[in-house]
């Protein structure tokens, strides 16, 4: 009983990933062979950017200062003050900051999405679309999924800035740390491995909400009930699939980290 | 103009069509009635390749669709207009752009003789003057009128409707109606109505199918159906009686 359940739900789940996986699959060469409209992506990029941008600078602004105080209790028992700003960005563009942002825009992006195209299958709009001529993919997916994308590289710049003011206020005001002092070790801290590691990361993050999500709301069925299914189903996905993507992610930039210093003695 | 041969459709274990067969005559208006979940709409989305058959054949104006891809469905649904159960119309866009959509895809037309074929369209489901209005600015009534132009816009000679008038207040009812007849005739459109209205189909169909659980129990002309001695027809026309009694 156990067993047939165990396999029932592990059947279910491979093939979603592959129904996904297909979808994506479709996604990609639609985007290739019929390029969608640049008018429709840079509306939804606009859409995505100014529905999150307030809710991720205000986030980025808190995680700064969080960083800066916790850090700050730390340094401050080893006399190493100095390097808060540094150590406390570093953390956030590696690590706090794309997934910070991932997790904002897979409650606000992700959910609204999933909401918008479940509506529009459920209500004949997306059969409406194919009958009146046009292709689907190519109208409504395409431009949400390369918004979601260019959009998180956007959000992710507003958060790590908004990051660095946070701590750079909470470091004064909790350890006396001026701004001059709080961004001295910044650009020696933040190498260049950490960025492309953040961005990296937060790449894999909009893939992933962008895949997750789309493909949701378009393959919603059952009414009113269907499209809460896939809401809450895109916010579940997009929240487990984060942090796995998280740790590979984090696993493999060590990898390659590790790789160069054995062979040219350095980083990147 | 349309002809179904022994077209099976299944969702999964579910049969939903069991071997449907009929044709349709250029200029006809049939009227295709049953129950709720006896696969109407499935019919009808078989025709414009939103569903496929599993098993039997499909003919469009001699064209064999059933195994069209989807990109070679489009001339298809050139002839073919759809009007869904729910008006479908895109939120984001303003009435004259939701009826000018269909143009736009399907041909290459300048823009004032969309602008023409679109203010002609909404006329004929008099709805003039309500281009730059959004979908929720409108009534539901008229959101249905609006889809019945999107879909008149392109000029098809294949109309398919699937519950028009369903949610609809009677005299909307009645209005939508009259369009269908009217529309059909000044097209010279050949149409299929899938509905639950039979008072409707007497009053306008040339030909009326009866489904049940998938199958056709039923067919014949509006004089043909008030004689007929099946017991769901039977039920049918009781509900039209009762209607008429009330009134």
């Amino acid at each position: 009983m156990l067993i047939s359940s165990f396999n029932r739900i592990l059947v279910e789940i491979l093939t979603e990933i592959g129904s996904m996986i297909l979808f994506v699959k479709e996604v990609g060469l639609t985007a290739l062979r019929f390029p969608s409209s640049r008018r429709l992506i840079l509306e939804q990029i606009w859409k995505v950017t100014t529905q999150s941008v307030s809710t991720t600078a205000l986030a980025g602004f808190f995680v700064g200062a969080i960083m800066s105080v916790q850090f700050a209790m730390q340094m401050n028992e080893f006399g190493a003050i100095g390097f808060l700003g540094g150590l406390a960005t570093s953390g956030t563009v590696r690590e706090i900051g794309p997934l910070l942002i991932a997790f904002l825009l897979s409650g606000k992006i992700g959910a609204f999405t999933s909401a918008e195209l479940g509506t529009m299958r459920v209500t004949e709009q997306i059969d409406a679309i194919r009958c009146l001529g046009a292709n689907p993919i190519q109208e409504i997916i395409v431009p949400r999924f390369i918004a979601i994308v260019v959009a998180s590289f956007f959000l992710l710049g507003a958060g790590l800035i908004m990051s660095i003011f946070g701590g750079a206020l909470l470091g004064y005001l909790f350890a006396g740390v001026n701004y001059e002092q709080y961004t001295r070790h910044i650009p020696t801290i933040v190498t260049l491995p950490s960025i492309l590691s953040g961005t990296f990361k937060s790449f894999i993050f909009a893939l992933l909400l962008g895949t997750i999500c789309t493909y949701k709301g378009y393959t919603a069925t059952g009414g009113a009930k269907g499209v809460g299914r896939a809401v809450v189903s895109t916010a579940v996905m997009t929240m487990i699939g984060i942090v796995i993507a998280d740790w590979l992610t984090s696993t493999l930039s060590d990898l390659v980290l590790k790789f160069f210093v054995e062979a040219y003695g350095h980083g990147l | 103009m349309i002809v179904f041969k022994n077209v099976v459709k299944k969702f999964g274990d579910r049969t939903i069509l069991k071997g449907i067969s009929f044709s349709l005559n250029p200029g006809e208006i049939l009227f295709i009635l049953g129950t709720s979940g006896t696969g109407k709409s499935v019919l009808l989305k078989n025709i414009v390749g939103l569903l496929s058959p599993d098993e039997g054949e499909i003919f469009v104006d001699d064209q064999e669709v059933s195994m069209l891809s989807e990109s070679a469905f489009s001339s298809v649904r050139k002839k073919c207009g759809m009007v869904f159960q729910h008006p479908a119309l895109f939120d984001s866009l303003t009435i004259f752009e939701n009826v000018a959509f269909g143009l736009r895809k399907h041909y290459r037309l300048p823009e004032d003789e969309i602008r023409a074929k679109v203010l002609r369209a909404l006329s004929m489901v008099n709805l003039s003057g309500i281009e730059d209005k959004l979908p929720a600015q409108i009534s539901y009534g008229m959101q249905k009128r609006v889809s019945l132009a999107r879909t008149i816009a392109i000029e098809p000679k294949i109309l398919l409707f699937d519950e028009p008038t369903t949610g609809l207040d009677p005299v909307t009812t009645n209005a939508v109606n009259t369009l269908i007849k009217d529309l059909s005739r000044k097209l010279g459109a050949t149409s299929i109505v899938v509905s639950h209205d039979m008072a409707c189909a007497l009053a306008i169909a040339h030909r009326i199918i009866v489904l049940d659980k998938g199958q056709i129990i039923a067919q014949g002309t509006p004089s043909e159906m008030l004689n007929s001695t099946v017991p769901l027809v039977e039920d049918f026309l009781t509900e039209v009686k009762n209607a008429n009694l009330v009134v």
